[in-house]
């Protein structure tokens, strides 16, 4: 039995039903296949005992800037926000604290002045400079998709550069493109806990802040989370929802426990796809006459799902070679009796209306990130001693009373960066069999500043690794879930490879959809976004008045 | 150190992303989405009303719920596993679900029982195969089943079933009507005795009994009640035509999800009703906990009558004599306690007949009639010395729930009071251990070495995960003849229409009652329709149609 649609996607995870979105809205017909038991992907919540909810993966809205929220209408889906006084705070061993919040401007620079004058008056000239332009500023970097190849765009042409000379003509330089985070961070701060708070925000949601070449997304990822310092109602599952009753709304057909088992390709054009035998339409085959999208890794892509007979030997080789380091985290999961309450000045900075979501501890020095990084990286081992830990504890509840019943706390997520499970120098079960250990090291370096999170306050602990992810995931390859390192070398338009950043494939009409792709993770309807421009270059949709491109887009010179 | 979301958040002065109104207005606003609800808004959306579907938890579903508790990877079905009314469900049909990828799997070996003595009991969806299992234990026996349950199928499908889906009458009137057929006779016999006096009538032998028993009681009857007989032919023969959904129960409520958003319809998530608001005693709408109203010409309500009356209406805005229907509203019997568990190989039973390895539900625990009847009789008191249940390996016929190729997810559940003696936040851990112990003693190979992870959930968590099922109940309320049929929660509301105008019902609470039935849902779609003088887009089904023109009109 045979089905044809305009477009059929792979994969319904948050780039996945975004596209989906755009596509359907636009009048295609589309067709959706998921390979789990429900769509989202990375940007769900669950409740491994009812009433207690934890983020197994996506926590906060990084995407509050995407121009999808008003093209799509989410808010006629059921989109809803909650948002936090102070989204950031960082503790150090000996008690000290800071506090920030984009919404609460009077109280991070009363926290920031405890340490640096100099600080607060930079944070000051953000605030007066920066943020009032920061949608324009994100969108520069995040909702654009990379120029063309062969098209050789200057530093001083880069739309975010653009927009720092507008907003920032004091402080900002060309030069901050080759720099690292932490050398953004060193030229434009004093205090060592904001820059290890914000060298933290980088590396947990893309970049390291010590590698080159990253400063502008690893300082933005920080930027993305404040811009709404807040998460969707209920937690990211909820936006997912909405996301996917857009879709279905405007008549994308969703099948899950679909997973797909091969990319039809017919000289050289992607045709469609065939179902794996446990679908419960059995292995049909979808067909699709404009175009299939694959918002699964780059990998999932072209080593799992196409014939090797349709590529090239390099390309593949290119594939197999991509890194998958960055992304990879051990999440810990906690119910608690308590509020994890911080010791010395922290007690009065961390409490009351602004207590932050996220707490990094330790921020005393940048040490512990570099040796967490040399362990994960050069070692490829899990982080095991004190030194190299430097974790961020989250929490909802205290903002959203959906999550948790009174008397309790989900101190959820609590990351760590691991080794992904192909890369690990003991093996793929190496951190699984570690489970309790590295639990135990995240809890003691939580209590370290916060005494009052003993083992009796804990009433429940829940973790999911690499390992775990890749299985609960498909498309999660090494259990990372920016996809990909977002390092120099693999950013912007050499991501995931130089012939794949435009979206387009070696394959006609095959294209890509996952944070593989420009610009990474982090749920910010951004691939889909990029990919809508090159979709229209391709004559494959055209949108209504509703639709507008990113004022710094390039088309393809043809 | 209490903080709070008044001080922690707030709401930006430019929006930063446009969100849902802080007032709406709709034609029906839905309190609940568990399966009724979901039916409700579904009929209701694609006859081109405007609907608001609102949901407590961040998942739509209620007791169609399919969350992974075995945390990380592994799936269960929470609450309904077994569904029953597929086959019957007016709704399926009507949105051509099965087009839609909704598919249920039907096994042939439904129900089995196995003994310390490693005899095992079979009994199948063909009748066939049931006779001849019945036949090790019991010639007579097997041939009362082959006659009786004729009959019995009867009763289902010409009375029992479609009366699930069309409104209530007084019992006078149902009971004279059952007099103008013999099948209704036949019913109208059943009826009146309890459920043990219907089992000792046709059947004789202790283990025969025990299944037919436990089958018929599980859900939370007491096999001694006077005028629950009818529960014997209702769950003996639908309890032998079971489905699993494949992809977990949720996708039902996923499917039906569809139905109301294509047609325009709008889900809430997080949006726990904390109000109905009254216009002049009248239900004018609802407001969500965080402020946001929703004015509705209509409000259906699917929870249960403590939630929907006392607690949105208000107590001091019900008439007298719904205010003490409520009162004198009883709560499930018993709930259920289960333990799961992730395990590298399907339980194995030690016993003579190997089909029952493949069987859909097994009943290990309780070895004879009086077994069942004093277990039934401990848990009505608060008492669990006993361990008995039901088992069944959801990942044979719905290999979707587990996310690590090759591995298994299975349950042992067990009727289970909610007041136990001592409390299950003292003793979990020890029934769990007992639970597993007992299962290990019919299938060996439930032993540590084949467990991945085990998990336990008790009434308390039920009463957690879903608001309505108050003290556990999972049908929202006891099954006794004072609160079922046309007093279901009450004679003014058991046809969904409340003594406050605008006000429905469409829940677990009203006729006909709870278990995955979808018919308190259809009958309130069919209701508020026709009040709002809007066209049906739906026929009713023939089977429906004649059994009202036999029995009703």
């Amino acid at each position: 039995m045979t089905e044809k649609y305009d477009v059929v996607i792979i994969g319904g995870g948050p780039n996945g039903l975004g596209i989906a979105a755009y596509l359907s809205k636009s009048g295609l017909k589309v067709c959706l296949c998921e390979e789990r038991l429900e769509v989202g992907g990375g940007g769900e919540n669950t409740e491994p005992i009812p009433g207690f909810r934890i983020d197994p993966h996506a926590t906060y809205l990084y995407g509050a800037a995407a121009p999808g929220f008003e093209q799509l209408e989410l808010h006629k889906y059921g989109f809803r926000m909650v948002h936090f006084k102070n989204i950031g705070g960082g503790v150090t061993s000996d008690g000290k604290a800071i506090a920030f919040g984009i919404f609460n401007p009077e109280e991070t620079l009363k926290s920031l002045k405890r340490y640096s004058d100099r600080d607060a008056q930079i944070w000051t000239l953000f605030h007066e400079k920066l943020f009032p332009n920061l949608v324009e500023f994100l969108r520069s970097i995040y909702w654009t998709p990379p120029p063309p190849s062969g098209v050789e765009v200057e530093q001083k042409d880069y739309p975010w550069s653009q927009v720092l000379k507008k907003c920032l003509p004091e402080i900002y330089d060309d030069s901050w493109n080759a720099l690292s985070t932490f050398e953004l961070l060193d030229a434009l701060f004093e205090t060592e806990a904001l820059k290890v708070s914000f060298g933290m925000g980088s590396w947990y949601n893309g970049p390291h802040p010590s590698w080159r070449g990253t400063a502008i997304n690893g300082f933005a990822c920080n930027l993305l989370a404040m811009y709404s310092s807040g998460s969707p109602r209920g937690g990211m599952h909820s936006y997912m929802h909405a996301l996917a009753r857009c879709a279905i709304a405007n008549g994308t057909r969703i099948i899950t426990n679909s997973r797909v088992a091969e990319i039809i390709v017919v000289d050289g054009e992607a045709k469609g796809v065939k179902l794996e035998d446990t679908s419960p339409l059995g292995n049909r085959t979808i067909w699709a006459d404009k175009a299939v999208i694959s918002a699964v890794h780059v990998k999932n892509t072209f080593l799992d799902l196409m014939p090797k007979r349709h590529l090239e030997q390099s390309f593949v080789q290119k594939v197999k070679d991509i890194n998958l380091n960055g992304g990879s985290l051990f999440v810990l999961s906690l119910i608690t009796k308590e509020l994890p309450q911080y010791k010395g000045e922290a007690k009065d900075i961390i409490s009351g209306a602004n207590y932050p979501s996220c707490v990094f501890i330790p921020v005393d020095s940048r040490e512990p990130m570099i040796n967490q990084m040399k362990d994960v990286y050069s070692f490829k081992t899990h982080p095991a001693k004190k030194e190299s830990m430097i974790i961020p504890v989250c929490v909802h509840d205290i903002f959203d009373e959906t999550r948790s019943p009174e008397g309790y706390h989900v101190l959820s997520p609590i990351y760590l960066q691991v080794p992904p499970p192909e890369y690990h120098r003991d093996g793929p079960l190496a951190v699984n069999n570690a489970k309790e250990e590295i639990s135990n090291l995240l809890i003691e370096t939580l209590r370290s500043v916060a005494p009052n999170m003993t083992d009796d306050k804990i009433v429940a602990k829940f973790v999911n690794t690499p390992y775990d992810s890749s299985f609960r995931n498909m498309a999660f390859v090494g259990g990372n879930w920016y996809g990909i390192r977002e390092c120099e070398d693999q950013w912007w338009n050499l991501r995931p490879l130089p012939e794949l950043a435009r979206y387009r494939t070696p394959v006609q009409k095959l294209y890509l959809c996952n944070h593989t792709s420009y610009p990474g993770g982090l749920c910010l309807m951004a691939v889909p976004y990029n990919l809508m421009h090159i979709l229209i270059e391709d004559k494959v949709v055209q949108p209504g008045k509703w639709w507008y491109p990113s004022p710094w887009y390039i088309a393809e010179r043809r | 150190m209490k903080i709070t979301p008044k001080e922690t958040t707030f709401k930006p002065s430019k929006t930063i992303v446009p969100t849902v109104p802080e007032s709406l207005e709709c034609d029906v606003v839905i309190i609940g989405a568990g399966p009724n609800g979901l039916i409700t808004a579904a009929y209701l959306a694609k006859a081109g009303l405007k609907v608001v579907l609102c949901e407590r938890r961040y998942e739509i579903g209620g007791g169609l719920a399919t969350e992974e508790i075995m945390f990380p990877g592994y799936y269960a079905n929470t609450h309904a596993t077994y569904h029953m009314m597929v086959d019957y469900m007016p709704v399926i049909k009507d949105f051509e679900m099965g087009k839609l990828g909704l598919m249920w799997i039907k096994p042939n070996s439904q129900t089995g029982i196995i003994f310390k003595d490693k005899k095992g009991l079979l009994l199948s969806k063909m009748l066939g195969d049931s006779v001849d299992s019945l036949r090790k234990f019991s010639d007579k026996d097997a041939e009362a089943f082959e006659r009786v349950f004729r009959i019995y199928e009867k009763i289902v499908d010409e009375i029992l079933a479609p009366a699930t889906y069309w409104p209530p009458v007084p019992p006078i009137e149902f009971t004279t009507s059952m007099e103008n057929t013999e099948i209704g006779r036949e019913l109208a016999k059943v009826s009146e005795k309890s459920p043990i006096e219907v089992i000792d009538e046709n059947f004789t032998d202790s283990r025969i009994k025990a299944i037919l028993t436990y089958m018929s009681c599980m859900w939370g009857i007491d096999p001694t009640e006077a005028g629950m007989g009818f529960m014997v032919p209702l769950l003996v023969v639908r309890g032998l035509n079971k489905c699993i959904c494949y992809g977990g129960s949720h996708k039902f409520a996923g499917t039906l999800s569809k139905q109301v958003i294509q047609n325009g319809g709008l889900i809430l998530e997080n949006a726990e009703v904390s109000r109905v608001i009254l216009e002049n005693g009248k239900a004018a709408g609802v407001e969500i906990f965080d402020g946001r109203i929703i004015k509705a010409k209509v409000i259906a309500s699917s929870l249960d009558p403590h939630n929907t009356f006392n607690k949105l209406v208000g107590k001091e805005n019900l008439p007298e004599d719904l205010k003490s229907s409520v009162e004198k509203w009883k709560w499930d019997k018993w709930s259920l306690f289960s333990v799961h568990v992730a395990l590298n190989e399907p339980p194995q039973y030690a016993v003579d007949d190997k089909q029952l390895n493949g069987s859909f539900v097994n009943i290990i625990g309780l070895e004879s009639h009086e077994d069942v009847l004093s277990f039934f009789g401990n848990i009505m008191k608060g008492e669990m010395n006993k361990i008995g249940g039901h088992t069944t390996c959801e990942t044979l016929f719905d290999p979707t729930l587990s996310r690590m190729p090759g591995k298994h997810t299975a349950f042992f559940q067990m009727p289970a009071p909610y007041n136990l003696r001592g409390g299950w936040e003292n003793r979990q851990d020890e029934i769990t251990k007992a639970a597993l112990k007992v299962w290990g003693e019919y299938a060996p190979n439930i032993k540590d070495s084949n467990l991945l992870m085990t998990v336990s959930e008790t009434p308390l968590d039920i009463e957690r995960r879903i608001a309505s099922m108050i003290k556990g109940s999972i049908k929202h309320g006891d099954y006794n003849p004072l609160q079922m049929g046309y007093f279901r929660p009450s004679d003014t509301c058991s046809v969904s229409k409340t003594p406050i105008d605008n006000l429905y019902l469409c829940g677990a609470s009203m006729y006909p009652g709870g278990l995955i039935i979808g018919g308190p849902g259809y009958i309130a779609a069919n209701v508020i329709i026709d009040d709002l003088g809007v066209k049906k887009w739906w026929k009713i089904p023939d089977k429906i149609k004649k059994f009202v023109e036999t029995y009703i009109k």
